[in-house]
């Protein structure tokens, strides 16, 4: 018993330090991969998320926002408004339980259209699960600052109020309790107004146009008047403007005669520059959205009672020139068939004042193919129409002085029976080249125009249909110009702090 | 009775003691085998483990800086990337922090100003700048000229980044490789399978 109780000891002895050692490897090997699969798992995934989250705020945000044009009366349903920041209630999505929250403010307004621009900042929150600890690399890698100068985590406090305040901006820093470790990620988005006249043309069904011998090309207006001949000369200064004279289609079947100086957009269409003659880029992949266009808010504008229809020789002289966000405005009941419509501007001490000027037209301007209504806008006027019916006159009949297309803007009202078909008709006739400077934004209308006028101007319409020579010229100063009809996201930035 | 007769009894032969002594080796060789073989298994876990780590906060810290940037330009050999970025933050130095050094850390309001391209969204100024580049054994990311080591061992970990300019808009991919110690040939399939890719899209309508 003796011999065999000193052997047994041996083995014992001999068996615990292998278990020993092999249990200290083992256990070090374990609490690396649970640091690091803590790390990977979880803090990762949680700083991804927390971004995911963010965002989403940012298009909660963006979709009230394109509400303001195109539902105003839900715009903004549920949120907070103090001055002019709207903030939203605080979103819980997804199986993680993500939130998002975020605040809208109108920081800018554009100068020469008054359209506002919007900021938007967005908290996503991911909660964090795994232990509360630190990455490994921070303290191993000697040197090396990542994880924590890139993932931060709110462990027991909200790091972001207690150093920069709720809104970032110094005030207001205290040290707040987070319930659960947590990441937080901040973006602030720009949304842009997007006005109607970016293309030259702009079509959201079909396209057939414009005859073998047209052509569409730009210039800009601030450069001095259009010159055909800086099209086709490359060494002349204003030939980068000379090449804007997009065309856009939102379908695959487009007929396109004639000469573009610059590009050409279809959706799933099948062009190509061995078949028609494009200067610039052809990308038949580009699909957009024309949603149908309501009557804006009139409440900032200065309403005048009279006239209140265009009957016969009609003159309106505002009495004040007014702003571009808050113009004269007159509401019209009717506008004859032979009514001729002049707008006169404001004159102070013998100078014309620039001066806004908005008409709403609430049925047709002219209403068969003999009509010929005529509008006339003196140079120093900007005229805005609206109408809720079809127009029809000759492309002559529409007289802009100034030559400026911004000065003289159309606007159609889609109809609310998605039945009717809206249509604006141009027929020239009789082969004239005389033409207009005008905008035309009508999404739901059928656009056709004949003959060979010279225009300079843009149209965002539905089908589009021109079978004459037309020489269309784009001016890229229309490129800002007209209302807002919805809003783009401009610029990204993430706050890191 | 003697009592050096037991004794004798419980001795070992020659025999038994080469034997045991032999099977002694032989089990102490395997314990000793193990053991090293478990440490250079910890040891190739623990640097596999970090070098992913180092992967995955290289691609996150270039997708963050990317997807707000206004332009990524990689050099020739794909070693370096430089991302032009908004200057959200003001900075000591900035003409605002000039006129009010409290307002140091604070984000900016943005202007707007109409270029010959559009409209822009101006944070300040200027722009901020950022390279990530291989230095030595280190990544290094330097933003304004502030540098932060962000990864260690660029021997092992060899990131890749290309960008691409779209009609309407711009990604930068990456893709980071390193070769696991477990492998002394340093072949191309070797470091291949350890490749992380990743995709980022610039969120800005301005470019540069």
């Amino acid at each position: 018993m003796e011999k065999s109780s000193k052997k047994s000891g041996n083995v014992l002895l001999c068996a615990l330090c292998t278990i020993l050692i092999v249990s200290a490897i083992a256990g070090t090997v374990l609490i690396n991969c649970t640091t690091r699969y803590n790390v990977a798992s979880s803090q990762v995934q949680s700083w991804k998320a927390a971004l995911q989250a963010a965002e989403a705020g940012g298009d909660i945000a963006y979709a009230e926002l394109r509400k303001t044009i195109l539902d105003p009366s839900n715009a903004f349903s549920g949120w907070t408004s103090s001055g002019l920041v709207y903030t939203s209630p605080v979103t819980t999505l997804g199986s993680a339980n993500l939130t998002a929250s975020s605040a809208v403010d109108l920081f800018y307004n554009d100068a020469v259209t008054g359209n506002p621009w919007y900021r938007i900042r967005s908290k996503g929150i991911a909660p964090m699960l795994g232990l509360r600890r630190t990455g490994m690399d921070d303290r191993m890698i000697s040197g090396a600052r990542g994880d924590s100068l890139l993932r931060k985590i709110d462990f027991n406090y909200d790091h972001f109020i207690s150093a920069y305040g709720p809104n970032g901006d110094g005030i207001g820093k205290a040290l707040v309790a987070v319930s659960h470790a947590q990441l937080a990620r901040r973006i602030e988005l720009i949304a842009a107004p997007i006005t109607p006249f970016e293309a030259a043309i702009k079509a959201g069904g079909t396209f057939y146009g414009l005859g073998s011998a047209a052509f569409v090309d730009s210039y800009r207006s601030s450069s001095g008047p259009y010159d055909s001949s800086v099209k086709d000369n490359p060494s002349d200064w204003r030939y980068p403007d000379s090449q804007s004279g997009t065309v856009e289609i939102n379908s695959a079947v487009a007929t396109i005669l004639g000469s573009i100086f610059g590009n050409v957009y279809t959706n799933g269409g099948t062009v190509t520059k061995k078949t028609t003659s494009i200067s610039g880029i052809i990308d038949n992949n580009v699909p957009f959205d024309l949603p149908p266009f309501r009557m804006p808010s009139t409440t900032t504008w200065n309403y005048v009672a009279s006239p209140s229809a265009v009957t016969g020789n009609t003159t309106i002289t505002p009495p004040v020139a007014a702003s571009a966000a808050s113009p004269s405005y007159y509401l019209m009941s009717s506008f004859a068939n032979n009514g001729n419509l002049t707008v006169n501007p404001v004159v102070i001490g013998g100078v014309a004042q620039e001066t806004y000027v908005a008409i709403h037209v609430t049925g047709d301007i002219g209403q068969n193919t003999s009509s010929q209504p005529t509008i006339t806008v003196p140079p120093s006027v900007h005229l805005q129409v609206y109408f809720d019916g079809n127009f029809q006159t000759k492309a002559q009949n529409i007289v802009n002085t100034s030559g400026y297309a911004g000065n003289l803007q159309f606007y159609a009202i889609s109809p609310t029976d998605p039945n009717v078909q809206q249509t604006i008709n141009l027929n020239s006739g009789g082969g004239s080249t005389a033409g207009f400077a005008a905008v035309f934004y009508a999404p739901s209308a059928n656009f056709t125009i004949n003959g060979g006028p010279d225009i300079v101007g843009a149209i965002v319409c539905k089908n589009f249909y021109a079978n004459g020579n037309v020489h269309w010229h784009y001016d890229r100063a229309l490129d800002t110009m007209g209302d807002v009809v919805d809003y783009r996201i401009a610029s990204y930035v993430e706050d890191i702090r | 009775m003697r009592l050096g007769h037991s004794r004798k009894k419980c001795g070992f032969t020659l025999g038994e003691l080469m034997i045991a002594t032999g099977t002694g080796g032989v089990v102490l060789a395997a314990i000793m085998a193990s053991s090293i073989a478990l440490q250079k298994t910890l040891n190739a876990i623990d640097n596999y483990f970090a070098t992913e780590m180092q992967q995955i906060r290289i691609i996150d810290y270039l997708n963050r800086d990317v997807k707000r940037g206004l332009a990524v330009t990689t050099s020739v050999d794909l070693q370096s990337v430089t991302i032009t970025l908004p200057s959200y933050l003001i900075q000591a130095g900035d003409p605002e922090a000039i006129a009010n050094p409290s307002l140091v850390g604070t984000a900016r309001t943005p202007t707007i100003s109409n270029t010959s391209s559009g409209p822009q969204v101006n944070y300040g100024a200027s722009t901020s700048t950022i390279i990530y580049s291989i230095s030595g054994m280190s990544i290094l990311r330097t933003e304004n000229g502030t540098v932060t080591m962000v990864a260690s061992s660029t021997d092992q970990l060899v990131p890749q980044t290309t960008d691409v300019e779209l009609a309407n808009t711009e990604y930068a991919r990456t893709s980071v490789t390193f070769l696991p110690i477990f492998t002394s040939g340093n072949l191309a399939a070797e470091r291949n399978g350890t490749t992380l890719f990743s995709t980022a899209y610039l969120r800005n309508k301005r470019r540069g």
